[in-house]
């Protein structure tokens, strides 16, 4: 078992830098919602940009890349994949109810 | 003699439970918290399906109630728990470092900018309620019922979210006092770690609530 000391201290500098890409990427979502106007695809570009966000703070701010145990790279994929069979479910729910809108 | 050799050994497996019991499970904690966060996880996802389906039945009414919240101030605070989020997590680095100084300073900053964010909220939903909209007002009921919905999630999902960066900031208090009696140091330091973790989940959160909330074009 991996003690306390031994676990993984990330630079400063990596920190620094993956803030200022988040800060970036607000930026980014703020521009093409505000600036771009355009309506179907805004939204998945609003949430591509949401997930590459979390992505950093997941991978670099709570140490998911430098994790080296297995189950801890496996649980989030893991919820993510219910999470989408929820959001599957429901939308096929509401794309084939039909009459009652 | 062979009595002697006995009551060695029962106080060496005595010794040995004492060593056992110090001994901390930092990978079990650690996955403990991790659980924890993915429950919350799905606590809100939940809440984001809601949101999803509404707007997919009433795209228009989402569209013009999201023009009424202030831009400017949501963004403003995705930028503070953003920085927020990298000040915890340089704390952390630095505990690891044995910079006790450094790292108590950074909670203060996290933590303040945890209480900056609660400010501009509230005057957000001061703003909002002065203008009559708050859940189950004549003036929001006068409206659609796709703005009615947009409103009603609006004030569940922020406050709920809100509620958890008051928890996360009393949380993060207890650990200033911990590291303060040295009950968390570089040789241990996993309850603060975890607490930083939770931290990020919050920013997480508030990172998909920007742009559904206030960037609807």
């Amino acid at each position: 078992m991996k003690t306390e000391e031994e676990s993984h201290v990330t630079a400063y500098r990596t920190y620094i830098l993956v803030w200022v890409g988040l800060v970036i990427l607000t930026g980014l979502t703020y521009t093409v919602a505000v600036g771009l106007q355009a309506e179907g695809w805004a939204v998945l570009v609003a949430l591509a940009i949401a997930g590459t966000k979390s992505g950093l703070v997941l991978n670099y701010f709570m140490h998911l890349k430098s994790e080296r145990l297995t189950i801890f790279k496996v649980i989030i994929p893991l919820v993510m994949a219910v999470f989408l069979v929820f959001i599957l479910l429901t939308f096929s729910d509401l794309a084939f109810r039909g009459g009652a809108k | 003699m062979a009595l002697t050799i006995l009551r060695n050994s029962q106080e060496m497996s005595e010794t040995k439970e004492f060593v056992f019991e110090e001994t901390k499970d930092y990978t079990g904690a650690k996955l403990g918290m991790w659980l924890f966060i993915l429950s919350e996880l799905l606590l809100f996802g939940g809440m984001f399906i809601l949101y999803s389906a509404y707007r997919y039945k009433s795209p228009a009414d989402f569209h013009h109630a999201s023009k009424e919240l202030d831009v400017i101030l949501g963004t403003i605070n995705t930028i503070i728990l953003l920085t927020s989020s990298l000040s915890v997590a340089v704390c952390i680095s630095a505990i690891q470092k044995g910079q006790r100084k450094l790292s108590m300073y950074l909670l203060m900053v996290t933590m303040v900018l945890g209480l900056l964010f609660l400010v501009n909220k509230g005057f957000e939903w001061g703003t909002k309620i002065e203008h009559g909209i708050y859940p189950n007002s004549p003036v929001l009921l006068a409206r659609t019922k796709g703005e009615i919905l947009f409103f009603g999630l609006y004030y569940v999902m922020t406050g709920l979210h809100g509620l958890h960066v008051l928890v996360g900031v009393c949380v993060l208090f207890v650990m200033l006092i911990l590291i303060a009696k040295d009950k968390i140091n570089r040789m241990h330091f996993t309850p603060l770690e975890n607490s930083g973790l939770y931290w990020h989940l919050v920013d997480i959160i508030w990172i998909f609530l920007y742009p559904l909330f206030y960037l609807i074009t």
